[in-house]
């Protein structure tokens, strides 16, 4: 019998539920899942172990290229990890978003990874996966239909945009975890996902009140991050009707109230609603409660059915390739000169580059240590160096590359006003300063979907291996 | 007193690829109290310090962990081009010295 058949199995022929355990083993599975922690999980006998593997924190790179954030070695080692354990207890597997961004590329390198484990290590198990991917023909359907919004401000989605995305993702949530749950399955990895349904569906199934479940998986799927202080080691939720208790697994590593009513903060814009396709979370009369230095007991927490049911879309469009040039400056005149001195050779570099034609790409520069990271406040003094990044983003890397090179060549010998330095503007820190980056995207869709076949979105495979 | 000499944590982070989230903690229920009976972070000082409109200013109070969050549309969406700060975690300095 399959890990979850057999604890569904179980549940079903008790008359009364006894409470359910879950390890939250990774908020960020391929940084390295601490042994110790992990271990100390595993004695307390875990019914199930979950890993968030993505977020859309990481910019929009890997959801455009297809490319996993995390190192193709340090991934395997933590996969390596989490799916022994599984396998040697016979408990479930659970990993959302997988890949870093929940694509199809992202899913296909974490299922290689996966079966190549498998033959190494002669593991034999039940794998399902859920792929994240939204077909554009059902996004421009919702287009068509008015069911897609933008969150926080994004435009209005087009036709064209859903077009230029090389690829788009949906969070799915519990209902097509549900799904991979009930087909008899050991490990599950499922594409863009929301973080919680790793955690809260299965303790939905059994029964456990939503509001709870969700909450807590909210918390989980962060490791140790809610305690102080606080870590990526794993973490126990131990789930009942009326509440869970949170511990962590490193013992230097302490759930307290504070600290785990803070972590609703965390990557959040309202601490008191955790959204999901199905409904939403209300915290309002959230308690935490201390049972001793280490645990907190949490309740409290309302689940709030919606419907029609919704899902988060994600999408990212190629802009180009990126060059850029790394480089200082440490003469006052240049430095306070710098805007006027910019926007002079940028005039000078399209001239050459581009002669009659349009200029077809796109200027960027930072100045580190006047306004590089955040907007110069009124009053701040300049800096006695300051460093340049100057980035272009052009059809094809050559042009970007060979625009980057003429800005470097011009900008060092750019003779501004006032200038007395006639040996050069800038320093560079070795040669050649100029760096192709590969290929530019943006976010192109940030949106939520209305959805009456949530479940047709995400279909699920399941694999003997 | 500064907020800096104050809180426990002054923090900021995304929320999303759209929103600048700012988190402000405090040690004890006084200190927070003290700040929140101070009106200091207010949508004006924010909208101020953050060139965005006091309409986009989101300020929540969350007396359980001791907290303040406080939410602002980001100029510019996290990674597109010309962005400055992908994660949003390097947004929070200019509250250290917000007067209490």
């Amino acid at each position: 019998m399959s890990a979850t058949g057999r604890i569904l199995k179980e549940f079903s022929s008790l008359p009364n539920r006894r409470p359910l355990r879950l390890l939250g083993a990774s908020g960020q599975l391929g940084y390295g899942i601490p042994t110790p922690a992990f271990n100390a999980g595993l004695e307390r006998r875990p019914d199930l172990i979950g890993c968030d593997m993505g977020s859309i924190d990481i910019g929009p790179y890997y959801l455009g290229s297809g490319k996993m954030a995390t190192a193709r070695e340090s991934t395997k080692r933590d996969l390596r990890k989490v799916l022994l354990a599984a396998r040697k207890h016979d408990i479930p597997l659970v990993i959302g978003s997988a890949g870093s961004a929940g694509a199809a590329p992202h899913l296909a390198q974490t299922l290689e990874l996966v079966r190549e484990i498998a033959r190494e290590q002669d593991l034999h198990f039940r794998l399902a996966y859920l792929p994240g991917d939204v077909p554009k023909d059902i996004v421009i359907g919702a287009v068509r239909a008015g069911k897609v919004w933008g969150l926080d401000g994004m435009p209005k989605l087009t036709e064209q945009d859903v077009e230029n995305a090389t690829h788009i993702v949906g969070q799915m949530g519990m209902s097509a975890f549900r799904r991979a749950f009930e087909a008899d399955i050991d490990v599950l990895i499922a594409g863009r996902a929301c973080d919680t349904a790793i955690f809260s569906t299965l303790p939905v199934m059994l029964g456990f009140p939503e509001g709870l479940a969700v909450h807590m998986a909210k918390i989980i799927e962060c490791a140790s991050l809610c305690c102080v202080p606080g870590g990526r080691d794993a973490i126990l939720a131990t789930l009942d009707d009326e509440g869970f208790t949170l511990e962590s697994m490193a013992p230097q590593r302490r759930a307290t109230p504070i600290s785990v009513a803070a972590h609703s903060l965390y990557e959040q814009n309202d601490p008191y609603v955790i959204l999901e396709p199905e409904g939403r979370v209300e915290l309002h009369q959230a308690k935490y409660e201390a049972l001793d230095e280490r645990r907190t007991r949490v309740s409290g927490a309302r689940w709030v059915p919606s419907s029609p049911h919704t899902i988060k879309i994600e999408g990212a469009q190629h802009l180009g390739e990126r060059a850029v040039v790394l480089c200082g400056a440490a003469d006052p005149r240049f430095i306070e000169k710098r805007e006027e001195i910019m926007r002079d050779i940028s005039k000078v570099v399209r001239d050459l580059v581009c002669e009659d034609s349009e200029e077809d790409y796109k200027l960027y520069w930072r100045f580190y240590g006047v306004d590089g990271v955040t907007d110069r406040q009124p009053g701040t003094p300049l800096p006695a160096e300051m460093f340049l990044l100057i980035e272009c983003i052009a059809p094809t890397a050559a042009r970007a590359s060979e625009v980057m090179r003429t800005m470097k060549q011009y900008l060092l010998h750019f003779g501004y006003e006032g200038r007395l330095s006639t040996g050069g503007n800038l320093a560079f820190p070795f040669t050649p300063p100029e760096v192709s980056v590969g290929p530019a995207y943006k976010f192109n869709i940030y949106h939520v979907m209305e959805s009456e076949r949530l479940d047709d979105l995400f279909p699920l495979t399941v694999e003997q291996l | 007193m500064y907020l800096q000499d104050i809180a426990k944590v002054i923090r900021s982070k995304n929320a999303g690829p759209r929103c600048t989230t700012l988190d402000i903690m405090f040690n004890s229920d006084e200190d927070y109290q003290k700040v929140m009976d101070s009106g200091a972070i207010s949508a004006t000082l924010i909208a101020e310090r953050y060139g965005v409109s006091q309409e986009d200013v989101r300020i929540i109070e969350y007396p359980m962990a001791r907290a303040l969050k406080v939410a602002i549309p980001r100029k510019v969406t996290a990674g597109d081009p010309g962005d400055r700060d992908v994660y949003g975690a390097q947004q929070h300095a200019r509250l250290f010295k917000v007067k209490i």
